[in-house]
């Protein structure tokens, strides 16, 4: 955390020229606050007020509560569904994605592997790809082996266009693990698969979380994967099937949209709350200094 | 980082792969094939069929050469995309960019009271889905029961107040900033980070010398974090070359295509104009500029930060 390094005011305290820039920092806070909170503040209000209250103050703080718009656009979207496709990518896609990863982070960081860097550099463009731009080989491709619109084929294409980052993170992670640990092994005459299996993937769980979690996250915001590769509505993600909500059926009363849009989110806030401290924590771009 | 068993390595791939079979199978062999079929070789079919005409549909394609570059020479459409998709970064740059450093600055240099918090508010849309982000702007910008208008009435403002998505002046603009609010906290962390490995030191020596906040900035922390900016604005280009999300869920691309950015058009293009090939064209233009754009940031400003 903040050790204060940056402090410039401290040599002046009590000055005005010092009391300047702490009151403009803290205008500009609470303007940012209003900014990135007041959006949210605002759709959680709205989603707990029945048609009438809503009509009648639009901006009103809600004067009785009612779940009835959660109800509503619950069996509406059939958010039942879309929920459990949504975990059902996220889950399985990151974990192939990890999985994918693994050993390959653990060669490109622990091993000589002669020309890794062409490797990683080659990993790592499928980080920069924009995806619109191989949607029609990918769909040919899933189309031949009779992916289209299964769940599987949406998993398989999650799973594979996250390995590059998951690579990226857990490579970072486990050049922090000191050698020491497993040349030891090595001189007890271990072989690679055990250093890896008994020694460094051990080791290397919390990146493995910090990895799993962030994945998670990316499959539950993911749109166009969803939109091109699947048919059916009984195959949609949360992102895909809420698109519905901009209609002038879901319009018309804003509680409802609003509703759903909490619905939505829910599953990521949970997680955020538990996870917050090392998803943001900078692992990003520790991964990347290496 | 060599491990003790490389010592025996010969440097030869052959050699390597012949101590170490389990890595080179699986941390090798098996990623790469991964890469060619699900990567490499989709961007080679992407480049192939942008010389074939084809519905999608029909058993064969039509080859036609270079005429679906030809076309886009002359398409009106794809030059509104490429400046959109110009238009759109430079308000990637400027907004959430630089107001993720200035509160990462702000936040480090203990300028404000619960600074932790600020930076869990600001991150949390990272989390959000676009979809999720554009359907709540639909809300607070809507022309009747919307929250911005009113706010901007009641403050007096209400010369400013536009149909946020439908005026074809501005709608591409209103798309990128919604597309800011969901990104700043991503440079936010990565600045946090950042000024978190400046040395001590050097923030001291500045103070001792008496520089305030704004010199403070200029020469001591911008110039640190180059490395950091690097990768940020790399991280924003492309991420603006996939603009996509917000797109399908607000405009579709109207008015008159005037919010159309290149990552669309190809949808567009090859998924409902059913021209898979001229939708191919499109991406190639779309992965040379990616590619110039990564070749340049890797070779020289990049040099040294993906070292493995």
């Amino acid at each position: 955390m903040s050790d204060g390094t940056l402090n410039a005011s401290a040599m002046r305290r009590g000055s005005f020229a010092s009391v300047l820039p702490k009151l403009a920092a803290t205008l500009l806070m609470l303007v940012l606050a209003a900014v990135w909170l007041g959006p949210l503040l605002l759709i959680v209000m709205t989603s707990i007020k029945s048609n009438a209250e809503f009509l009648a103050g639009p901006f009103a703080l809600p004067r009785s509560p009612t779940i009835q718009p959660y109800i509503d656009v619950w069996f509406g979207l059939g958010f039942g569904t879309l929920l459990r496709n949504s975990l059902i990518y996220a889950t399985a896609g990151s974990a192939l994605a990890v999985t994918l990863a693994l050993v390959p982070a653990f060669a490109l960081s622990r091993l000589n592997v002669p020309g890794r860097k062409w490797i990683f550099g080659l990993l790592l463009t499928g980080l920069m790809l924009p995806q619109q731009t191989v949607l029609i080989p990918l769909y040919d491709t899933l189309r031949t082996f009779h992916l289209l619109d299964t769940k599987i084929g949406l998993i398989i294409v999650h799973g594979v266009y996250g390995m590059p980052l998951q690579v990226l993170i857990l490579r970072g992670f486990m050049t922090t693990i000191p050698p020491e640990i497993e040349k030891a092994a090595y001189v007890e005459g271990a072989t690679d698969f055990q250093v890896f299996w008994k020694v460094i993937l051990p080791l290397s769980v919390p990146g493995i979380l910090v990895g799993y979690t962030l994945n998670f996250i990316a499959i539950w915001k993911e749109f166009v994967f969803g939109l091109v590769f699947l048919n059916s509505e009984e195959n949609f993600p949360v992102t895909v099937g809420m698109l519905k909500l901009n209609s002038d059926r879901y319009l018309a009363v804003f509680n409802l949209p609003a509703a759903g849009l909490v619905i939505s989110q829910l599953p990521i806030v949970i997680l955020f709350i538990l996870t917050y401290r090392q998803i943001s924590g900078g692992n990003l771009s520790g991964a990347v200094k290496g | 980082m060599a491990s003790s068993a490389s010592r025996f390595d010969d440097g030869t791939f052959v050699g390597f792969a012949r101590r170490h079979a389990f890595v080179t199978v699986f941390g090798v062999a098996v990623p790469l094939l991964v890469f060619a079929c699900f990567i490499g070789y989709p961007i080679v079919y992407t480049i192939y069929l942008s010389f074939f005409e084809w519905n999608g549909m029909a058993p064969q394609k039509k080859f036609v050469g270079l005429a679906n570059y030809a076309y886009l020479l002359h398409d009106k459409y794809f030059y509104i995309a490429l400046v959109n998709n110009a238009k759109w970064l430079v308000v990637s740059l400027v907004f959430p960019v630089s107001l993720g450093f200035l509160i990462a600055y702000v936040m480090k240099a203990r300028l404000v009271f619960a600074p932790s918090l600020l930076r869990t508010i600001v991150f949390f849309p990272v989390t959000m889905s676009l979809i999720a982000v554009g359907l709540m702007f639909l809300l607070i910008l809507n022309p009747v029961f919307g929250a911005f208008d009113t706010l901007l009435r009641s403050v007096g403002l209400g010369f400013l107040v536009h149909e946020w998505f439908g005026d074809y002046r501005i709608a591409l603009y209103t798309l990128a900033v919604i597309s800011g609010w969901a990104f700043t906290g991503m440079p936010m962390i990565f600045y946090f980070a950042g000024l978190g490995d400046v040395p001590k030191e050097t923030f001291d020596a500045a103070r001792i010398e008496g520089a305030g906040h704004w010199r403070m900035i200029r020469s001591v922390a911008l110039p640190q974090l180059r490395p950091v900016t690097a990768i940020i604005v790399m991280l924003t280009l492309f991420e603006s070359l996939r603009a996509f999300d917000l797109i399908a869920v607000l405009t579709k691309g109207a008015p008159f295509g005037m919010t159309n950015v290149l990552g669309y058009l190809v949808y567009m293009e090859s998924f409902w104009n059913s021209r898979f090939g001229y939708g191919a064209a499109l991406s190639v233009v779309i992965l040379v500029i990616a590619g110039s754009l990564a070749a340049v940031l890797l070779g020289k400003v990049l040099k040294g930060a993906f070292d493995v």
